[in-house]
């Protein structure tokens, strides 16, 4: 089984507490937990035990409360697979803050942990209405992330050209509001 | 005098919008729910759903890497969870005899439960059965048990009582020198 057959997984029956269908969705989901608790927590150093530990913390809150928070899955809004992803993530996120209240030697904090980044990352305050939020968010992952278009493209499920189109009207107007001519414009 | 401005490149405009733009306060994105987030990623929200979700996503870095990571992870396959990871999981949650005992309810739940009802009386009838059964053989042993006894404590007394006057007989004699 793997993270495909998710989404073939008996959900009345899951949150029911049907063992064996427990079982099936535990073997299909584990490695998609695997793999999303341990790029979550890979920046942190953290052991093996750990990933481990979060891990199961994602399966406990899963089923906790009687199924609480798998009754609130919807599949009409989303895949089991990707909404899983985003839980184990939170999971992920939630563990490291309580592993870090807990006790931590301040040496074994990672130093990006501790400081500030070293890049300099500008506040940005773009006039309201000046771009869409996607506009906005392009750019950001574009020129503030600088991530790879294909990337983004991905992301946002389309395609690199749309992505480059987005961009393009995003700057128009950026241009626009400077009352500054593109660097192809002649200028 | 040349008054034509140097173009600047994409980045740099970028930029300048943060040092050039007016100081105004910017209103926080709305809390991304995990059900919301995940539709937004799956693309499966309209262009009007998906905007707020993502201006919270522009809005905080954190959630912008996240974002990528998790379309990454579900884009490609994955290597196969640790077993003990599995084998932790899978133990979570037991058959429903075994969450049944747990919970400490099995008779209450086997005696009021509905559907076993036919069941139910069938053992009830039994045990009340094998109770009565026990019952008179335990009584008919007793009567045995007390008749036996009963017998043995009148040999006993008839003895002793014939001890007794023997004694008694003897000492009558012995008392007087015979």
């Amino acid at each position: 089984m793997g993270v495909a057959e998710l989404n073939l997984i008996d959900l009345q029956a899951l949150t029911r507490g049907d063992k064996r269908t427990w079982d099936a969705f535990v073997v299909a989901a584990a490695p998609l937990i695997n793999a999303v608790v341990r790029r979550t927590l890979s920046a942190y150093r953290l052991s093996e035990e750990d990933v481990m530990d979060a891990a199961q913390d994602v399966f406990v809150r899963l089923c906790a409360q009687d199924f609480r928070l798998l009754k609130t899955y919807d599949p009409a809004r989303a895949g089991l697979p990707t909404w899983l992803s985003v839980v184990s993530r939170s999971c992920a996120i939630d563990h490291l803050r309580r592993r870090r209240q807990a006790t931590e030697p301040i040496d074994d904090v990672p130093e990006a942990f501790l400081g500030v980044e070293d890049r300099h990352v500008e506040k940005l305050r773009i006039p309201d209405g000046l771009l869409t939020a996607r506009q906005v968010l392009v750019l950001k992952y574009l020129y503030d992330e600088e991530r790879d278009v294909t990337e983004v493209a991905r992301l946002l499920s389309v395609d690199a050209q749309t992505i480059r189109s987005t961009h393009h009207k995003a700057l128009l107007r950026l241009r626009a509001h400077f009352r500054e001519e593109g660097p192809g414009d002649g200028g | 005098m040349n008054t034509q401005r140097t173009p600047r490149s994409d980045k740099e405009l970028w930029r300048n919008l943060a040092i050039q733009s007016p100081v105004a306060p910017v209103s926080a994105p709305a809390a991304v729910s995990e059900m919301d987030l995940a539709a937004w990623l799956e693309g499966r929200l309209t262009e009007e759903a998906a905007g707020p979700i993502e201006a919270a996503v522009a809005a905080d870095p954190a959630l912008r890497r996240a974002a990528l990571d998790l379309a990454d992870i579900l884009g490609k396959p994955l290597p196969a969870a640790p077993e003990r990871m599995v084998v932790r999981a899978r133990a979570l949650v037991g058959f429903e005899a075994e969450r049944t005992i747990a919970s400490g309810g099995l008779f209450s739940r086997w005696l009021f439960g509905r559907s076993r009802h036919a069941l139910q009386q069938g053992v009830m009838a039994v045990a009340a059965v094998v109770i009565a059964a026990g019952g008179f053989m335990v009584g008919g042993g007793l009567s045995e048990s007390l008749a036996r006894q009963g017998e043995g404590h009148s040999a006993t007394e008839t003895v002793s009582t014939t001890s007794t006057a023997s004694n008694e007989v003897s000492e009558f004699f012995a008392g007087d020198g015979i």
